[in-house]
């Protein structure tokens, strides 16, 4: 089973948080409409066909700003050049790009899940963030997703912004219960190097919310969506009973995937046959635009069994399903040894750990769970 | 018989010097213009990038006048740092005169002077030279002035060179010839040869450099070493050139080396003076001391796997720097490691840059630390002192009588302008005032006498800063004192961390322990639980920090495209989380051991 993942790099403005790679001119959509549908013909009756695709995720950039018509193109092109057997297939989508034909017209070429870039309902964020929709906007558009009968919807959430109340949280996350969404993303503000408030913080313009405040947004994001059934399963990712993203859950167990556009990363392990081996393209668009493969193609990795265990490990752990120690041992070869056991051990009395096998964090666990995860994998 | 000129080159870092020398060589024939990378002098690489000459080398050239007359230049160089002034005293010794390089850019600046008084206390021929005159910035007016203030000569007497260029090259060369003395040539007296530099050859000990003074140094001659009393047969001697190059004789005013089977540096010592078994000479040359260590710390393999390497690394540093002095010893911070002992702050830079770079060996450094006498309270019984050289090792304030800690004498050279600040810094490490001296062209030379401790923490960086670079600073050992000093300790998390304690002055005490405590706590990890950090005079806390647990440590995001950069962080995570010490349950990195020294006075 693997997965397709289609990188969009198109935005009408730059989020002030955004790390993905994107760029805000639009005129080259049709010519990367067109070096996409080459891009996913070239990989007709190569290996990667054999296996079925299960799972389709348009991402971005903003996937919303292809009209119905040049996504209809990609998804056939996929289906004629893969073994698509689909399960979900996922577009993110910014509320200033949607209406109610756009969503009608979405459903009618595939698309059955939504992941709306919502991120709040407070103009102020909203204006911190520099996003390109209203509060309006964000609204009308889970209307909009109601009205129009989508399958399934996640909409993303940011919180623990600088500043931020736990009030202003609260309305945040009583707006969007509201809708009664299937399923949530929400995320804690990340400062990376290269956005725009990466910059504003190196030059000391941007104070951080202090962890503590950041914990308590966390406590207040699982406790809220709990109490309307909206369970958290990974660290950032919340929802109904059997709403979980099928697509992103691979990631997270190593399935195989194949990135497409620029940015992309692909990632292929098929056991007793191909050695596991994840590559990624390049973040620029004229080189993908060239059509050079081989220059477009910006790092080959070759994984160990050791990296691939760490990997496993780093992304079980933030799972509500966790780990199991047989799948460590049978699919990784790698057992846990008398320290990490001990320190399991302790963990568990600490009320970190919530099982040993498969092993789970609590959600005091979860908060520190890339100190954990470092601990862990630095006993072996 | 050829005439020889034996002299040497004096400069400021990064003046000029290594490339002068390199015409030098070049114009004399010794060496063509591509056979050698760069700067010929200066043959480690951690030389080259710190523009020090670590180690005086010296090497000999035919020099070829106008007139068709050659004469021997023996080029001896000069080590520029503070920690070497023996060396470099012993280097000028062995010349009778210096080239004086300025930059015409850049001007006079300290570091030259101090090497300059040197040089006139020799009694030295000092010729002035100003290079990089190629230089558009030169400001050849102004800066001869400075040369004339400084050292009162007459501004024809001040060469213009540059070495870049090689213009004025031959020039000065002929100037050495007219204006260097010739050295004393009287072979039949009884030898006397300087020592002024060795190094090691692991097939054949010691080779020896020296200065013949006085008398005949011939091969197969029996050879006393007068300070150490040591005997060997001069096997081998001969001049240095671009090789070594054997000859059966060495005369006085020649310079050259000697190799004897003399097995360790430590019996080759710089200053000594080489007579004949047969013929000795009354007395040896004056000026020899004995170079000890002042400066110790803890040097610990950051991988302890790696105790071996260390071991064998320093075996081979000590073969060529017989300075350097180390024992092994236990820490239960840092585990298995070596007390080292240093000429000074510099040296042991050095030292830690060469385990890195030629053996590949990463280290932790505790905060260096001079070597205490303490006398304990034993009633009834004979008062006995205890060398101390590892805080660790002070015993308890209650069992303690006195300590004593070594005093210098400082001498600093500096444009009057920064005397307040100068002097200030003196008051603050617990400096006592001798004199003020005002000298030619606005300068001053003040004393202090100041606890060596107090000068091993960056006291040359803050001189250097209160001076715009300017105050140059030279010191002598003078005696030991009685102070009030008092173990501080370091405990995390209730835990005594030995690497972290220090020695120090107990009105200091409170104060440094605040900083310390504020220092480790930026440095310390967050811990998945709260670390208390103390610091402690015996049972007394006298400062506290707490490191708050951590709250929230998750990364928000974690797709398809975050799996690569997440591991190669988690990756790096997990090396630096190895280089990590742990003193029971809490890591402590690396920084935190030098925590001490990078703390400024005035925050």
């Amino acid at each position: 089973m693997a997965g397709i993942y289609i990188h969009i790099p198109f935005c009408k403005q730059a989020c002030s948080y955004c790390d993905f790679y994107f760029i805000t001119s639009l005129e080259y959509r049709e010519q990367f409409v067109t070096r996409l549908l080459k891009e996913i013909r070239s990989y007709r009756g190569s290996k990667f066909t054999d296996e079925p695709v299960e799972t389709i995720y348009l991402g971005g950039g903003t996937p919303s700003v292809l009209s119905a018509d040049q996504l209809h193109q990609i998804l056939e092109e996929v289906r004629d050049t893969f073994d698509v057997r689909v399960k979900e297939v996922t577009m993110e989508m910014n509320p200033d790009n949607v209406s109610a034909e756009y969503l009608n017209a979405l459903l009618e070429i595939g698309v059955d899940r939504a992941s709306m870039g919502v991120q709040s309902f407070d103009p102020d964020l909203l204006e911190f963030m520099h996003r390109a929709h209203d509060r309006d906007e964000a609204l009308e558009c889970l209307r909009l997703l109601s009205e129009t009968g989508f399958p399934t919807y996640s909409v993303d959430l940011i919180y623990g912004n600088p500043g931020q109340s736990t009030d202003c949280l609260k309305q945040d996350l009583d707006e969007l219960l509201a809708f009664d969404p299937p399923h949530v993303s929400a995320y804690s503000l990340t400062i990376e190097t290269d956005t725009r408030l990466g910059k504003q913080y190196e030059l000391g313009r941007l104070d951080p919310l202090p962890d503590e405040k950041v914990a308590r947004h966390f406590e207040m994001v699982v406790d809220r969506l709990a109490e309307q059934g909206i369970q958290q399963y990974e660290v950032s990712n919340y929802s109904k009973p059997g709403q979980q993203a099928v697509h992103n859950a691979g990631y997270w167990s190593h399935k195989p995937y194949i990135g497409l556009g620029p940015s992309a990363h692909s990632f292929w392990w098929k056991k007793g046959k191909d050695a596991p081996v994840r590559w990624y393209t390049k973040q620029d668009i004229k080189t993908y635009l060239s059509g050079d493969r081989r220059q477009l193609i910006e790092e080959t990795e070759q994984l160990t069994r050791r990296q691939l265990a760490d990997e496993r490990i780093m992304m079980g752990l933030r799972t509500r399903k966790g780990i199991a120690v047989d799948e460590l041992s049978s699919r990784y070869g790698y057992d846990l040894n008398q320290r990490q056991q001990s320190y399991l051990d302790q963990k568990k009395q600490e009320g970190i750990v919530k099982r040993l096998d498969p092993i789970q964090l609590t959600f005091e666990g979860l908060k520190i769970a890339d100190a954990l995860i470092l601990d862990l994998v630095s006993m072996q | 018989m050829k005439e020889i000129r034996n002299f040497c080159i004096i400069a400021h870092i990064d003046h000029g010097k290594s490339t002068l020398a390199d015409r030098l060589l070049e114009r004399t024939g010794s060496i063509s213009e591509r056979e050698f990378h760069d700067q010929m002098l200066d043959d480690m690489d951690l030389e080259q990038e710190r523009g020090i000459t670590i180690k005086s080398h010296a090497i000999k050239m035919i020099y070829e006048r106008p007139s068709g007359d050659e004469v021997i230049f023996n080029l001896i160089d000069t080590p520029g740092h503070v920690d070497f002034s023996y060396e470099v005293s012993r280097a000028l010794k062995a010349c009778e005169g210096a080239l004086l390089v300025v930059d015409a850019a850049q001007g006079v600046e300290a570091q030259t002077i101090s090497n300059l008084y040197q040089a006139l206390e020799q009694d030295l021929e000092i010729i002035p030279v100003l290079n990089k005159i190629d230089l558009p910035g030169a400001d050849v007016e102004g800066v001869a002035q400075q040369l004339i203030d400084l050292i009162g000569c007459d501004f024809e007497d001040i060469l213009q060179v540059s070495g870049k260029t090689g213009e004025g090259v031959e020039h000065m060369m002929e100037e050495v010839v007219k204006r260097v003395p010739a050295p004393g040539r009287d072979a039949d007296k009884p030898l006397r040869a300087l020592i002024f530099d060795s190094k090691f050859n692991t097939y054949r000990g010691s080779v020896v450099y020296v200065r013949v003074m006085e008398g005949t140094l011939e091969k197969g001659q029996g050879i006393l070493f007068m300070q150490t009393g040591k005997k060997y047969e001069a096997d081998e001697l001969g001049y240095l050139q671009m090789k070594q190059v054997p000859t059966e004789s060495l005369e006085a005013g020649e310079v050259g080396y000697v190799i004897g089977g003399v097995k360790s540096l430590e019996d080759a010592r710089v200053g000594d003076t080489i007579t004949s078994v047969d013929n000795p000479a009354e007395k040896p040359i004056p000026g020899y001391k004995e170079v000890k260590p002042m400066v110790f710390s803890g040097l610990y393999p950051t991988d302890t796997d790696e105790f071996d390497e260390l071991r064998t690394a320093l075996e081979r540093l000590q073969l060529n720097d017989a300075s350097l002095t180390y024992q092994p010893e236990t820490s239960k911070a840092l585990g298995f490691g070596f007390r080292a002992g240093f000429l000074g702050l510099l040296h042991m830079e050095i030292i830690q840059e060469r385990l890195d770079r030629e053996f590949d060996i990463d280290i932790i450094t505790t905060v260096p630390n001079v070597e205490y006498e303490v006398v304990m309270k034993e009633p009834g019984k004979e008062r006995e002192k205890l060398v101390v050289d590892n805080p660790s090792e002070m015993p308890e304030v209650g069992l303690i009588e006195e300590v004593y800690e070594p005093f210098i004498k400082a001498t600093i050279l500096t444009p009057a302008e920064y005397i307040g600040p100068i002097m200030e810094l003196c008051e603050n490490r617990r400096g006592e005032f001798v004199t003020q001296l005002h000298m030619q062209s606005n300068r001053v030379e003040i004393q202090y006498e100041l606890p060596l401790a107090e000068v091993v923490f960056d006291f040359y960086d803050q001189l250097k800063s209160g001076s715009r670079g300017f105050a140059t600073f030279d010191y002598d050992f003078i005696e030991y004192r009685a102070s009030d000093l008092v173990r501080l300790d370091i405990l995390l998390n209730e835990e005594p961390v030995d690497a972290l304690s220090s020695i120090v002055h107990r009105d200091k005490a409170y104060a440094l322990g605040r900083k310390l405590c504020k220092k480790l706590k930026d440095l310390i990890p967050q811990h998945q639980f709260q670390v208390p950090i103390q610091a402690a005079i015996g049972k007394d806390v006298i400062a506290r920090e707490t490191k708050k647990a951590l709250r929230k440590d998750v990364t928000a995001k974690c797709y398809g495209g975050d799996v690569s950069r997440k591991r190669k962080l988690l990756e790096k995570q997990k090396e630096g989380k190895k280089r990590m010490k742990q003193v029971g349950t809490v890591d402590i990195p690396q920084e935190a051991f030098l925590a001490v020294l990078s703390m400024d006075d005035d925050d």
